[in-house]
């Protein structure tokens, strides 16, 4: 380790050096010589068409110049971002998650795009992205897309145990107990401890809260008495209806739906695509289930759609990009009515409010708009990337799924939460 | 430290003080490469590490904000963490017991090649020398399947052949069986290097004072413990020393691990500490602080490291 520390630590004394000439302010010079722009996209959510549309239009506008798709893993975003956003061989473009975003914005990591925010799409952009890729008035990272959480479900499996489609979040809890007790040894709803995203719900519809902002202080609520009635369901369904590992993580969904040991899960929308893959892809799927697979959004309290995460990306131009004329050019393709297109009808929202249409009508689309439009954030704290990358929230849900006291536990995570997000 | 070698005995000494500086250049110029070297990649970081454990040093910090010093506030910050107690007493825990099991692992290895016929020494190089060679996060990841939840071969052996219920059971979820596991990935990591150093030692043992030792009467373990043992004893003593330093400072296997499953705050040891703190919480500051409180801790073992090594040498 003293190694790795002394490379991070390196990489920290250039950064300060070299850092104090450059500052987050400096405009893009007007004429730019060809280069390579390098773009650093996150994860598998962007599909292949839209990558080769963005290489292909970038270099037949900008002749002499290449484009290059980097593609980072989600685990250790924010600790990878810090030391290459702030080195000497930054990538010029960056996805980065939108409740990540606030860290990077507030540090002045990003290139500040204020004056460029109506050729980029301007109202037309997702407002609650807007605002996570906004600091101080000023806007740094565009929207890239907005993806909703559904609940994918084998039909037969429903229907076997005589269930239907659920309306209310108390009747999709006891759905899933009843589909895990029908089906000894597989999980009516396959939900890895690790997986805080598809917890938030439960707290937001039992009328609790993350954290709230009062006299100047973040209050952290996983302990508030309506926040507990939600860990309650959280830790019942957890434990009584799936057999996920406890501390596992939410990758490859795919592989036990497609094995039959998992019948219901709860994932982002373009897991679909993941379920479906051809048996012979790198991460094969069982396109043999198509018609099998049902998917709806999960439901409120009361009925209607949940308040669920409004999970997506935001998109900027690093701060030392060394071509930030050209790589505005290449934030304008990503943001413009082709490229989003792909991300529509690949089951993410667009960008652009205007492309909503391109979802589709069908099911999954009916479920990511009803979805989408009850959608929730995170605390908007520019501290918040880091109570995600601390695993505080992993841990305890970890902990919750093994059957932990929730109100101790609960009171601990509050305590940590708060001394982060006021430290 | 290379400075008692070449020391001029005292006989020579009257003779060459004439010409003393243009002798003693030589040496000092061939240590100004390895010197600059190791200022650069060690030195300079060190001294930025140090300086930085002094100031609040946050990501704004990191994107040029300036840092403004805060004296002992990190250090006493740490100091007073009782996590950061738990997650020492975890690591030298760890640590003891990786470098005995590593040990007598790698030392047992060494003695059974000294035994085996040609064909089977070589397999068994080769086996360690694949084992040396792969790289700790490969390892790792492949180490993490063996051990998988729902799809690992290790549940379904236990599951299947033996009888037992390990359907579903998750190895990483305890802090204990965490650490059974990490414990077997450094080990089985770090046995080949052991096993190598001894057995290059082992042969340099004359045959004749084990076969006379033999003739004497002395069973296997007197002579493994009045002869081999006092003959490889720098041997250990280096290997051991190195041992400790690797395993206290163990990164890769544990943060790989914690990826796969397992709670973090129960299972971080100093090296992924540092990480969480410096890094991921971008805490940088405090991150320096719980770094140097590590390099003087293990200074102090290097130190005992180099003043025996030095001894060595003087015999």
């Amino acid at each position: 380790m003293r190694k790795l520390s002394f490379a991070a630590i390196a990489a920290v004394a250039a950064i300060t050096l070299a850092g104090c000439a450059g500052g987050g302010s400096n405009d893009a010079p007007e004429a730019e010589k060809p280069g390579n722009i390098r773009v650093w996209l996150v994860g598998t959510d962007t599909p292949q068409a839209a990558r080769d549309l963005l290489k292909t239009q970038f270099e037949e506008q900008n002749p002499g110049s290449t484009l290059t798709i980097e593609e980072q893993s989600w685990t250790g975003l924010v600790d990878k971002l810090t030391t290459s956003l702030s080195g000497s061989d930054s990538p010029d473009i960056v996805e980065v998650g939108n409740t990540q975003a606030a860290a990077f914005t507030s540090a002045g990591a990003f290139l500040d795009l204020t004056k460029y925010y109506k050729e980029l799409g301007g109202d037309d952009l997702l407002p609650g992205f807007v605002e996570a890729g906004s600091y101080d008035g000023k806007f740094y990272a565009a929207p890239l897309y907005s993806g909703s959480r559904l609940v994918f479900y084998k039909k037969d499996a429903l229907a076997a145990a005589g269930l239907s489609v659920p309306t209310t979040l108390s009747e999709y809890i006891s759905n899933a107990e009843t589909l895990a007790a029908d089906n000894p040894g597989k999980s009516g709803l396959w939900w890895p401890g690790q997986d805080w995203y598809n917890a938030l719900p439960f707290i937001w519809e039992n009328g609790g809260q993350v954290a709230v902002f009062k006299d100047g202080k973040w209050d952290a609520q996983f302990n508030s008495a309506a926040s507990q009635k939600g860990l309650a369901q959280i830790q019942e369904l957890m434990t009584k209806a799936s057999n996920a590992p406890k501390d596992g993580n939410e990758t490859n969904p795919q592989v036990g739906f497609c094995d039959g040991t998992t019948l219901q899960l709860s994932a982002p929308s373009w897991v679909k695509w993941s379920i479906l893959a051809p048996t012979d892809a790198d991460t094969p799927g069982c396109p043999d289930q198509e018609s099998n697979l049902g998917v709806y959004a999960l439901p409120g309290v009361n009925g209607g759609a949940a308040q669920v995460f409004a999970g997506g990306s935001n998109i900027g131009i690093s701060a030392k990009s060394a071509h930030p004329q050209l790589a505005l050019k290449a934030l304008k393709i990503i943001l413009g009515k082709e490229f989003q297109t792909i991300y529509g009808t690949n089951g993410l929202v667009p960008a652009l409010k205007s492309l909503a249409s391109t979802l589709g009508t069908d099911e999954v689309a009916k479920a990511i708009s009803s979805a989408a439009g009850n959608a929730r954030l995170t605390p908007a704290s520019p501290k918040w990337a880091e109570v995600e990358a601390s695993g505080a929230l992993t841990d305890f849900f970890v902990q919750i799924a093994q059957g932990g006291d929730i109100d101790s536990l609960s009171k601990a995570l509050d305590e940590k939460i708060e001394s982060i997000l006021n430290g | 430290m290379s400075a008692p070698t070449i020391a001029p005995s005292p006989a020579l000494d009257g003779k060459v003080r004439g010409k003393k500086p243009r002798f003693q250049l030589t040496p000092y110029s061939l240590l100004v490469p390895a010197t600059v070297v190791l200022l650069i990649i060690v030195g300079w970081p060190l001294i930025q590490l140090f300086v930085i454990s002094f100031q609040e040093f946050g990501r704004p910090q990191v994107f040029g904000a300036p840092a403004p010093f805060v004296g002992f506030k990190n250090y006493l910050k740490v100091l007073t963490d009782p996590s950061f107690w738990n997650v020492m007493v975890r690591s030298i825990l760890f640590c003891l017991v990786n470098v005995a099991v590593t040990m007598v692992g790698g030392t047992l290895v060494a003695i059974l090649m000294t035994k085996l016929n040609k064909f089977f020494r070589v397999l068994m190089s080769t086996g360690l020398l694949l084992a040396w060679a792969m790289p700790a996060l490969t390892a790792t990841i492949v180490w993490g399947w063996i051990f998988d939840t729902s799809y690992g071969v290790v549940n379904y052996i236990f599951t299947h052949v033996f009888g037992l219920d390990y359907q579903g059971h998750s190895w990483l979820i305890n802090p204990l069986s965490f650490f059974l596991v990490a414990t077997i990935i450094v080990v089985w990591g770090a046995i080949p290097f052991v096993a190598f150093t001894v057995y290059a030692g082992l042969t340099q043992i004359p045959d004749e004072i084990l076969e006379a030792a033999q003739l004497d009467g002395a069973r296997g373990t007197q002579r493994f413990r009045l002869i081999t043992l006092p003959y490889l004893r720098s041997i250990f003593l280096v290997v051991t020393i190195l041992q400790v330093i690797w395993d206290l400072r163990v990164f890769t296997q544990i943060y790989a691990l914690q990826g796969i499953g397992g709670i973090r705050d129960q299972t971080s040891t100093l090296g992924v500490y540092i990480y969480q703190t410096a890094l991921s919480s971008g805490n940088f500051g405090m991150g320096g602080a719980i770094a140097v409180i590590t390099v003087f801790f293990m200074m102090a073992i290097s130190l005992y490291y180099v003043r025996q090594s030095l001894k060595e040498e003087q015999l």
